[in-house]
């Protein structure tokens, strides 16, 4: 049997995906981290596209633009505008990738277990690819909540919402325009806001590692 | 009409406050505030009428649930604007205002729209509008707690947004690309035919994220840091409010799984988020250090308590949470707006530094005694009654043990609650703190205690009707 071309295509997008996370990951330099961000970005945008051409959705091509122009362009910009003053060190010091890498692959099998009931229902021609998009999210929830500094943090929380982008389109070919529109105004604001939060940070502490806010507890 | 008037006054009291300075500004503030309580009160007038009512197309409808929330939004931010000027520092009272009327918009679009994808995106808007409310004073603490609320409940209503992918996948991938999939009154219709098992996987995400923003444990840990660090009417706010809307949102939810997939799943999962978040805040509520902490820590208490009650479900148990709802909405606001007074006057938040506080200032001190009494759930307030219908509700519905072990941590935190107030009532005076003066600034968070004796003992004629009605809405 061969497969229709949108099922090839997704599958390997989403595939591409799931590898582009993973080498965030593996990777401990920050530029890189942010530059592979970018990279993953691009690759939703194409999927987004891929989607609208095979699956009639010409709204999708208005959504993958939005992708590239924000989370290819703006979004990292401002990444880097944080940044910046930060030197470049080891994103967790004291710990291999090695291990990091372990626990993601671990992810990966229970995003599979989790998404069944949704692939043994379903008959999409994008369904495979729905386990590895949610893999995404699930390593982006890993980075959130492991990361040292609020850019790892903030790493983290666009990863996962990417994965959760990638589900979206898969599962259900895009949200209605007003969803989709909210959520990708929500981000922008909350970049925006954590950009002030970490100018405050910086200003109030004199760097940004986590460990240095430790002052509500109880 | 009133409801479109209910959302468009904070929205563009909001905008203009940013421009107006000076008198203008208060004008506004004070137009926006009380024109906002007037739309609601139509708006519930309205629904007990018709039943719901709708605008723009269908995309905003109340029905007695959205009309429930709308007016106790709308009473809750009228006690914070009227106490705010005791509280909020002057030097902050421009940033303050045209956030407070945006978080006050927000919240209200999420109960106010039909659309769940609308909802959603409301509720992250609630978090968005209200970080810089909690980081107001500037300080270094608030700084770390307006962060960690924003990330953990950000990432809390992402986990929602899952959900909310995987109920728009079960209902296109059974209906079709229908019109207004995501719509609510659609959910409901279709829900019998929808597959169970992809809406109970949904509704564990959903759970997971609008539970963060409830304030459910084991996800509360952004709440008493975020509710002690912001300025009193923005606790009362977050406390009496914020925390009601995302439990609004789960059990919006709750109806259309438990029509698909029989009411079980959502239950127990209620019942088991319901009770770990009673014992975690009974736990805490024997040490607090800080007073503001104290009343965050009962919240989440009661919003274990309203959990079990959708839990045990059934009328008394439904309405009965949708009745706790209001309670603590009154009792609680009061005692943030009062927790704020106190601050003011000792200038620390902290448990120790309080003492004496019925001699140094007795009308503020009486207040805030009445109003721990009331959250403790003693008669003849409001939550005595509330407690009493969930409770009763869950030994008849054969949750005995569940009901029993709610009880018992109930005692633990009513005993650590009484402690702690305690300290703080008696003792020597402080000498150099005077009251608030006038008895005329007891006047809104009396009217508030007053409403609470009267859900406590003399029911207002249709109240049991309303509340019979809300929970028959939600499939009881």
């Amino acid at each position: 049997m061969t497969a229709e071309p949108i099922t090839t295509a997704t599958n390997f997008l989403a595939f591409l995906g799931l590898v582009s996370t993973l080498m965030i990951v593996w990777r401990q330099n920050w530029a890189g981290r942010r530059r592979l961000f970018v990279v993953q970005s691009l690759l939703l945008a194409a999927l987004a596209t891929t989607i609208a051409v095979y699956g009639h959705r010409a709204e999708l091509f208005l959504v993958a633009a939005i992708v590239v122009l924000l989370k290819a362009w703006l979004i990292p910009r401002i990444l880097g505008r944080m940044a910046a003053g930060t030197p470049p060190r080891p994103v967790a010091p004291g710990r291999s990738a090695g291990l990091s890498l372990l626990a993601v692959g671990s992810l990966i099998v229970a995003a599979y277990v989790i998404m069944l009931p949704v692939t043994t229902v379903s008959d999409l021609p994008t369904v495979g690819g729905i386990p590895l998009t949610f893999a995404m999210a699930l390593i982006g929830l890993f980075v959130t909540v492991t990361g040292r500094d609020v850019l790892g943090h903030i790493l983290g929380f666009l990863m996962f919402e990417n994965g959760i982008f990638g589900l979206a389109l898969l599962a259900t070919y895009g949200l209605p325009g007003i969803v989709e529109a909210g959520v990708f105004l929500d981000l922008l604001v909350i970049v925006l806001i954590m950009e002030g939060v970490v100018l405050r940070i910086r200003r109030e502490h004199d760097s940004i590692a986590v460990d240095r806010l430790r002052e509500l507890r109880g | 009409m009133s409801l479109v008037v209910v959302l468009a006054t904070p929205l563009v009291g909001a905008i203009l406050l940013v421009v107006a300075r000076g008198i203008a500004a208060r004008v506004l503030h004070l137009l926006a505030t009380v024109l906002t309580a007037a739309a609601a009160g139509a708006v519930a007038v309205q629904v007990s009428h018709a039943g719901s009512i709708v605008a723009l197309g269908g995309l905003f409808r109340a029905d007695g649930l959205s009309a429930w929330m709308i007016g106790l939004i709308a009473l809750v931010s009228l006690l914070a604007a009227i106490e705010a000027p005791y509280t909020v520092p002057s030097a902050a009272v421009g940033r303050f205002r045209p956030l407070f009327h945006l978080f006050v918009f927000t919240m209200l679009l999420a109960v106010a729209t039909d659309d769940v994808g609308l909802m959603w995106v409301a509720i992250e808007g609630t978090t968005l509008a209200s970080v810089f409310l909690v980081n107001l004073e500037r300080s270094r603490a608030s700084l770390e707690a307006a962060y960690k609320y924003l990330l953990i409940c950000s990432v809390g209503v992402a986990i929602a947004f899952i959900g909310t992918v995987l109920v728009y996948f079960a209902d296109i991938h059974q209906f079709g690309h229908e019109a207004h999939a995501l719509r609510w009154t659609t959910l409901v219709r279709l829900a019998p035919g929808l597959p169970p098992r992809v809406v109970e996987l949904a509704f564990v995400f959903l759970l997971v994220g609008y539970g963060t923003k409830a304030g459910l444990a084991p996800m509360h840990t952004w709440l008493p840091d975020a509710h002690s660090e912001a300025p009193a009417p923005v606790s009362a706010l977050m406390s009496g409010v914020l925390l009601s809307v995302g439990v609004y949102a789960l059990v919006r939810f709750k109806t259309v799984v438990d029509l698909s997939g029989g009411p079980e799943f959502t239950q127990r999962l209620l019942l088991a988020l319901g009770l770990t978040s009673i014992a975690t805040a009974a736990v805490f509520l024997w040490a607090p250090t800080n007073y503001k902490r104290m009343l965050a820590y009962s919240s989440i208490e009661h919003i274990g308590v309203v959990c079990l009650g959708l839990g045990f479900g059934g009328l008394a148990g439904v309405g009965g949470a949708v009745l706790h709802v209001a309670n603590h909405a009154l009792a609680k606001s009061a005692l943030f707006v009062l927790s704020g007074r106190i601050r003011a006057a000792y200038g620390s938040a902290e448990i120790s530094a309080v003492t004496g506080l019925l001699g140094t200032m007795p009308v503020t001190g009486g207040l805030f005694l009445l109003a721990m009494l009331a959250i403790m759930g003693l008669p003849p307030f409001g939550l005595f009654v509330s407690e009493v219908l969930i409770f009763s509700a869950g030994f008849q519905s054969g949750h005995g043990i569940i009901a029993a072990t709610g009880l018992l941590l109930l005692v633990g935190a009513f005993a650590g609650l009484l402690r702690n107030a305690h300290r703080m009532l008696y003792g020597t005076p402080a000498p150099a703190i005077v009251d608030v003066p006038g008895l005329r600034s007891a006047v809104p968070t009396g009217l508030a205690l007053l409403l609470l004796t009267l859900t406590g003992v003399a029911w207002p004629p249709g109240l049991a009707a309303a509340l019979d009605h809300i929970a028959r809405l939600l499939g009881q």
